[in-house]
Order: structure tokens, then sequence, then C-alpha cells
């Protein structure tokens, strides 16, 4: 399981790397005036590519995160069982939070 | 008459002494002194008792490896003015078990290196004297990786290493890395399921530290990282 969790954070990175580019230089060239209000961020957020690039980075950005928190996890000496606890529980806590995020997003964007 | 060097020792002698102490020696610089020539200084002329591990004096056979001034350095290839200071801390390596002083016990070390089978075993069919050119691309990318001589400073500097005495280490990843890029090698999958483990090269966080202390300047976090993506390939039937 090693070699395909590390090939994903691997591809992770890559696809952070672009969608937090996009999603910063979106913000940045879309921003309509300083302050910025409620109404105008749900605008925003209304975007289609904006919606896909900020649910990717999102996913990506939790399943990166969470496996290096997990890497270090497992440099503490702990049995199999206890590995495979702590996998399961990272798993639940990052589908909770994409699952939650998404929802969020949506109902902010209006489409819930 | 320059300023003679600040040395302190590290003591320790697991059959008599109850814990490790430090001694403290006044030693005379000479040009293009070496920590070794310091060490040899202080058995010769101020307290024979002093232990430590030396053969060539001239880098290559990485015995003298010692941890000084907060660094894994070999003694004969770390010149006294390259510390750029006259307070100089000479202690046994880290992550290794002591025997005496600055001796330390490599068998833990050399007892990985088994694991991977260190030696290179060909393939029968190969009958051709050089199947791999000296020039060759595949050639030059491992040529860094062979100059390793086991010192140890590798393996005593990685963290990965002090949090687990079942990690492979850095030196041990490194030579399998070389064999298993080595298309003569005749177990070349076998020697990467060895590897391909939470203590082998998972265990790896690419901290770098093997690089920055290795004398022979291998980065043997670039061997470890080629041999991740080489399990990826294995996983998906590339390697073979």
């Amino acid at each position: 399981m090693h070699a395909w969790t590390w090939l994903l954070q691997r591809i992770s990175a890559v696809i952070l790397l672009i969608v937090v580019g996009f999603h910063i230089g979106f913000l940045h060239f879309s921003n309509t005036g300083e302050p910025l209000n409620y109404g105008e961020v749900v605008t925003r957020l209304k975007t289609p590519i904006l919606m896909v690039f900020d649910v990717l980075l999102l996913i990506f950005g939790i399943y990166h995160a969470l496996y290096g928190v997990y890497s270090v996890f497992l440099d503490f000496d702990s049995g199999k069982k206890e590995r495979v606890l702590v996998f399961a529980l990272f798993v639940a806590v990052g589908v909770g939070i994409v699952g939650f995020g998404i929802f969020g997003l949506l109902y902010t964007a209006g489409s819930l | 008459m320059p300023e003679p060097l600040h040395v302190k020792v590290f003591r320790f002698n697991p059959e008599s002494d109850v814990a490790p102490k430090f001694d403290h020696f006044q030693v005379p610089v000479f040009d293009n002194m070496a920590i070794l020539d310091v060490v040899m200084h202080i058995q010769n002329y101020l307290d024979r008792s002093l232990s430590f591990r030396f053969s060539c004096r001239i880098g290559m056979c990485g015995s003298c490896a010692m941890y000084v001034n907060g660094r894994a350095r070999l003694a004969c290839r770390t010149q006294v003015s390259s510390l750029k200071t006259r307070d100089i801390t000479v202690m046994p390596l880290p992550n290794f078990p002591i025997i005496r002083d600055l001796v330390v016990d490599m068998e833990p070390f050399f007892d990985k290196w088994k694991k991977i089978k260190p030696y290179y075993l060909p393939k029968k069919e190969i009958d051709a004297p050089v199947t791999v050119q000296p020039d060759s691309d595949e050639r030059e990318f491992i040529d860094d990786m062979l100059d390793c001589i086991s010192c140890g400073c590798c393996y005593s500097a990685c963290s990965m290493v002090a949090t687990h005495k079942d990690y492979l280490g850095p030196a041990a990843l490194n030579r399998a890395y070389t064999l298993i890029a080595d298309k003569r090698d005749a177990i070349r999958v076998e020697r990467l399921k060895a590897v391909d483990r939470s203590y082998g090269v998972w265990r790896c966080h690419t901290q770098f530290n093997c690089a920055e202390v290795c004398p022979k300047n291998i980065v043997p976090t670039r061997s470890i990282q080629n041999l991740k993506r080489r399990c990826v390939l294995k996983k998906i039937g590339v390697f073979k």
C-alpha cells in the first residue's frame, strides 16, 4: 500500500501546485473592489470553474496533509492493529472534512 | 606559537564506567592538521588509554568516522582549520552502540547491509565482458553512488534511524539501489522486495541529513527516492 499512497501524494503535490495557483490567481484578478462583501464572494463562487478548482483543492489538499501526518504517525513504533485503526480514522476524518467542505461550497454558492 | 586547541573528548568504557564523561586536553596545532592528528596526539602524548579506530588515513577505508563539533565526519579528512574554532568536541558516532570511547559497534549497521544482499549476483546468460559500458548513461547514473566507503556517517546523521532500530538506513538502501539499477543483476526483484517495506524505503522522509554529512558527497536520499519509484513500477508490473 505504501507505493500507491506515496505515488498519490506525489500526484496530489503536482495538482495542488496547479489548483492553488489558479485559486490565488482567480481571486486576485476577479477582485471587484475593497472591502469585499459577502454577496460578491457568493457571486464569485458561482463561477463553475472556480467551484471545480476549489473542490479539487479541497480533496487533494486534505489528502496531501493527512498523508503527511500519517507518515509522521508511522515513525512512532506502533503495532499493525494501531496502524490500521489510525489509517481508518484518517480516512474517516478526510472523507468527513472533504464532504463537509464540498457541502459548504455548494451551499454558499446556492446550489443546494 | 599559535594558541593550542581546547579538545573535549567523550570517554566511556561500558565495562567499568557507570556513566560517560568528557576529558579535556590542550593540543598544539600544526599546519594542515586533521582531527585524526588531534586524537593521535592525545593518545601518543597525553592519554594512552584513549580508544579510536582508524586505518588508511586518506579517506578510503571509512573507519575513522567521528562526531566532531556536532557533525559526523571522517577524522582523517577533516582539517582543524576548516572548523574555524580552537574549541573541538569529539564524540563517537550517534545511533551506534559504544564499544569504548570513540569506537562504536558497526554490527547493527552491517546487519542491515546483509538484509539487502550487498553483493552482485550475475545473470547466468550474460557472457559479454562489458555489458554496461563505462561511458553509458546507465553507468554514470550509479557511478557516484558506488563511492560509498561504509563509514556510517549517513547512518549516524539519519533521524529515522534514530527513531527505529529496524530502519535499514541510507547506506544499505543506497547500496541496494546500485545493484537494483544494474540490469546484469540476477536478483533485482528480490532486492526490491527487501527494501519495499515500512522499515525500508518508506521510512525515509527525505530530510537529506545523510547527504549533508556524506564525506563522499553521495546523496543517498536520491537513491531512496529512485527505489520508491521502482517500487511503484513493480506494483504496476513494469519493473521486472
